[in-house]
């Protein structure tokens, strides 16, 4: 008990004079949570992104694509597969009989996003990005049940119309419901705007098959096939079935795992970058750390030895020491946090996709993630403290009678 | 003995202190100098294409592609010089990541146009001109994968399918490898005959991709630009035609903002040392007000004093930040390596080492400063305690 | 050995502000330092002993009166040219010998010459000259932590001396040393006055100290008692 009784007032008297070093004090909090922030922004980012694509796949649904493609974009189906794709195994059918799947061309057109917009408004001169035009197959709608629809209706089959992806109508200009968007020759109304569990597909615009392959000339081509599946095993059966038919010859995987693979490269990418990032950093921060506590030994010299000379330990002068860093650290990682809560959590990104689109998540600081922060942050406040506290704990005691 | 090596006794005064803030300023200077290199490397690879060259795509996007009639059509317009086209193959070998930037091109026109940008052996560039199957292969891919001059390359596509034998597999002969002549071209890419390809797949037959043109001048850019899109207005396939520079530029904006990440990454670190070393130095300076006092007193003028604080913050930059971007530069080889020519022009250059320069001598003065000022304004009476 | 006026004050007063108050330190005071001359000058403390010789080293500026040295004025200078004056004219010795801990005894001692344009063999032989003369030239590369006080004192009149400066202004040094140390330095002072002619005043506390000099100035509140030391 007694040692801990000692920690304590070592501990006091450390935390006590902080305030009289005080920008030395301040400016490790500020580094440690520079630092926190850096990779708190690239992991939230990451997280975003992950947490996009990862949400956008259930294990439920089947997507078919010619075997080898990798990508919806360089896929291609024709019409003759997507009607053996309704008679397969393992297909849900909804309660008139029909099978739930969806044939789907997948597109790409361009927009403007509002950063892009010019002042003018005009949106024939601003710089567009690349985005998704789906085309979706009679029961496409029926194949998604978690969709909702927040604005406006559903297009109506046979008519140049559009639905608008939620995020997609945040970040771009000139998608709001009633608004006229030109597709290459012909002229396309948004009449809805949806939202599906936060995924990929907010990303996108809708349109009616038929139209869309009209647009782009691709009658009777698709590029994916969508079906629900009817249980945990029915991917089995209807991959068996996919991949032996001759005329078939499609990859069949889980929506999931299509979109976390997707996801994984992206979002490895951004960790591989913030962290090292983030690390080197830290030895900045740490150099600023170490000078901080040892002059705040430097500082304490001669009330350590007055109180190692009235019979306090080493050990109680180490971690009391030590116990400063950390808390500056701490307070720095927990600045850091902040900063990046308020600057960067819940902000729009987007980038390209694996299919030369856009894809718009929105950075998320998880606990997890703010967790690491912290974590760095501790190592940097340990490590800065470790060796000034070594040196606490050896000053000699005659230092008490030392002039200052 | 002179002022500098006072200035040098006083840097290193206290050893652990210097080592550590030179520590801090040398990590800052290792990032700012990956980073600029890489910032730099995207921007310029964009920059240095040429003026005079417009790249035609399809209005919907320049994955939609256009027919090969355009390729014509486009060369009989006036103030047009050179014509060339690519269609995009999907490329890849043995493994569907190994995705490899594969064109099929018209050989002749196609290393006219980038005369300037690839060297490439007159005879290699014959035999491609002469061999329906054959390809010519960039550096960066060439080492990658080990492959010489006459090697037969069963090449994959994720897009098309061989009209042959119902695979996806192309199989063509290394007719020449073709090196980047300038610094910023990138070499990881495959161009091949496209006439053999468009006989050989089994949809898309007879459209490219996006067509490459080069005009009299930059002058005549716009009225080129305009008639050709005026000239496919209201067909099935309307056009878009821009700069290269321009389609280049928008293209990496798609990625994100690249440079608005770099320049916060790196105005993080420079404001962590900015703190650090600033604070130290006040610290430090504040530690030997006597002895400035001293100085002053044996009849050493202020300014020469004040210099020599601003002289060892100075110093003390530059001891951590040349360095710095030594390591930074030898880094971006090896990154520049590792990329294998993805991100061509990936070099520590003079603009981007200049500037670190520039922002060591603001750092050292910027930290130096309030110490200086300190040291310049003291008064030697109550710095000596002599009242 | 005593000749003509070297320093002469004449109504200087000083004042500071300190807060509400004004305190002065000085009243039309008046002094004159002949040449060769060796003054002490003693007195209780808040008598103006510092201040004094702040004011004839130019490190401070009198209220008002003129100080005048060696027929020019000083209290009309700027800080700048002060700062030159100084180095020419003046040298220094502290009670605490305010060396600079990072540089070698002839580093030290070299120091005042860096405001001259000798070159380098000059400066050498001027540095190896100046340790001689205070006996330490075998300590030249040592580090003031490795001397004694008596040496260090040594390298600060050694560094005093060197840019030849014709009046020594010497703050209590001998006030932190044994009295043996204290009398070797002040036999060597006393050297410097009879053997080089260098005018010197000393600030002291210490009777046996003031002994050396060859008259001792008592200072009271500000007003000087003179009385000719008795030898």
């Amino acid at each position: 008990m007694r040692v801990f009784n000692e920690i304590a007032v070592v501990t006091t008297i450390c935390i006590k004079s902080i305030p009289q070093r005080f920008w030395a004090s301040f400016s490790t909090v500020v580094a440690v949570g520079l630092v926190v922030t850096v990779l708190l922004a690239f992991l939230a980012m990451a997280a975003g992104f992950q947490q996009t694509l990862r949400g956008t796949g259930t294990k439920d649904m089947a997507i078919l694509m010619r075997a080898g493609s990798q990508a919806e974009l360089n896929s291609g189906v024709t019409r003759d597969q997507a009607r053996l794709i309704e008679e397969a195994p393992g297909v849900m059918k909804d309660a008139d009989g029909k099978p739930l799947v969806s044939p789907e061309l997948y597109v790409i057109v361009d927009g403007v996003k509002k950063t892009a917009v010019p002042a003018d408004g005009d949106l024939k001169k601003a710089p567009r990005s690349n985005l998704t035009l789906r085309g979706l197959g009679p029961a496409g709608i029926a194949v998604r049940p978690g969709l909702k629809i927040v604005e406006g209706r559903a297009f109506k089959p046979g008519t140049n119309e559009l639905m608008v992806g939620r995020a997609l109508q945040k970040d771009f200009a000139g998608l709001n419901v009633g608004d006229t968007v030109k597709l290459g020759t012909s002229s396309w109304l948004v009449v809805g705007v949806f939202e599906l569990g936060g995924s990929v597909f907010e990303s996108e615009l809708w349109g009616d098959t038929p139209e869309v392959q009209d647009l782009f000339h691709r009658q009777n081509v698709f590029q994916s096939i969508r079906a629900r599946l009817t249980g945990p095993d029915a991917l089995k059966a209807l991959s068996d079935y996919a991949t032996n038919d001759p005329q078939l010859k499609l990859d069949v995987t889980t929506e999931a795992d299509y979109y976390a693979q997707q996801a994984s490269r992206t979002s490895d990418l951004i960790q591989k970058l913030g962290w090292p990032l983030a690390i080197a950093m830290a030895f900045g921060a740490l150099a600023g750390a170490l000078n901080t506590m040892y002059s705040s030994v430097a500082a304490r010299a001669q009330e350590i030895a007055t109180l190692r000379c009235i019979g306090f330990s080493g050990t109680s002068s180490f971690i009391g020491t030590l116990l400063e860093s950390l808390v500056l650290a701490l307070v720095g990682g927990i600045v850091g946090t902040l900063v990046t809560w308020v600057l960067f959590d819940g902000l729009t990104g987007s980038t390209l996709g694996a299919s030369f689109s856009q894809i718009v998540f929105t950075f998320h600081l998880t606990p997890a993630v703010a967790l690491q922060g912290i974590i760095l942050a501790l190592v940097v406040g340990l490590v800065g403290g470790v060796f000034p506290a070594w040196r606490a704990a050896r000053i000699p005691i005659v230092e008490a009678y030392g002039t200052p | 003995m002179s002022d500098l090596y006072l200035l040098w006794r006083n840097l290193f005064r206290r050893k652990l202190r210097t080592f550590l803030m030179m520590l801090a300023i040398f990590v800052a200077f290792v990032i700012y100098g990956v980073l600029g290199s890489i910032h730099y490397a995207f921007e310029h690879g964009v920059d240095s294409s040429a003026d005079n060259r417009l790249v035609v795509v399809n209005k919907i996007t320049f994955i939609q592609p256009l027919p090969y009639s355009y390729v014509g059509k486009i060369a009989a317009i006036k103030g047009v010089k050179n014509v060339t086209f690519a269609n995009w193959f999907g490329g890849y070998y043995q493994d569907a990541r190994n995705q490899i930037g594969t064109f099929a091109v018209d050989p002749e026109s196609y290393l006219r146009i980038y005369r300037d940008d690839l060297r490439i052996d007159p005879a290699q560039r014959d035999a491609f001109i002469h061999d329906r199957t054959s390809m010519v292969v960039g550096e960066a891919i060439a080492n990658k994968y080990g492959w010489k001059v006459g090697d037969r390359i069963p090449l994959n596509s994720n897009i098309f399918t061989n009209k042959a034998d119902g695979s996806h597999t192309w199989e063509l002969t290394v007719a020449g490898i073709a090196y980047a002549a300038k610094e910023s071209f990138n070499t990881s890419f495959i161009i091949f005959q496209y006439e053999n390809f468009n006989e050989s797949k089994t949809f898309g037959k007879d459209t490219v991709g996006w067509i490459t043109l080069e005009t009299d001048s930059a002058a005549v850019n716009e009225t080129v630009a305009a008639t050709i899109d005026e000239l496919f207005a209201n067909s099935t396939a309307e056009t878009n035609t821009q700069s290269e520079k321009a389609f280049g530029k928008a293209f990496l904006a798609q990625l994100g903002n690249i440079a608005l990440i770099i320049t916060l990454v790196v105005g993080a670190a420079f404001a962590t040392i900015l703190m650090i070393v600033g604070n130290t130095m006040v610290m430090a300076v504040r530690e030997r007000t006597k002895e400035i006092a001293v100085l002053k007193t044996l009849g050493f003028p202020s300014w020469r004093i004040w210099r020599q604080v601003l002289g060892e913050s100075v110093l003390l930059s530059l001891l951590g930040g040349v360095p710095g971007l030594v390591v930074a530069g030898l880094l971006v080889t090896v990154l520049s390596k590792a990329a294998s020519g993805a991100i061509p022009g990936l070099a520590l250059t003079l603009p981007v080492a200049g500037l670190g320069l520039a922002f060591m001598l603001l750092l050292g003065v910027v930290t130096g400063f309030l110490p200086a000022w300190n040291a310049l304004r003291l008064n030697i009476v109550t710095a000596l305690g002599r009242l | 050995m005593t000749g003509q006026t070297l320093i002469h004050l004449q109504d200087v007063s000083k004042r500071f502000v300190k807060g509400k108050d004004t305190i002065t330190i000085f009243d039309h005071l008046g002094l004159s330092i002949p040449a060769g001359d060796f003054v002490a000058v003693m007195g209780p403390s808040g008598s103006g002993k510092t201040t004094l010789l702040n004011l004839l080293g130019g490190i401070d500026q009198p209220t008002e009166g003129s100080i005048t040295f060696d027929g020019g004025r000083v209290d009309t200078l700027t800080e700048g040219q002060l700062a030159g004056w100084r180095a020419h004219n003046v040298g220094f010795i502290f009670q605490f010998y305010n060396l600079m801990p990072t540089l070698s005894a002839a580093r030290n001692v070299e120091l005042p010459l860096l405001l001259t344009s000798f070159g380098r063999a000059e400066r050498k032989r001027r540095v190896e000259a100046a340790l001689s003369l205070v006996g330490l030239a075998e300590r030249a590369d040592h580090y003031p932590r490795e001397m004694s006080g008596g040496q260090q004192q040594r390298v600060a009149i050694a560094r005093a001396l060197i840019s030849d400066p014709k009046l020594l202004l010497c703050d209590e040094p001998t006030g932190d040393l044994d009295r043996t140390t204290a009398d070797e330095i002040l036999a060597m002072l006393r050297l410097l006055n009879q053997e080089m002619g260098k005018t010197i005043v000393m600030v002291t506390h210490d009777p046996e100290a003031a002994k050396y000099a060859r008259r001792t100035l008592h200072l009271d509140k500000g007003r000087f008692t003179e009385r000719e030391l008795v030898a």
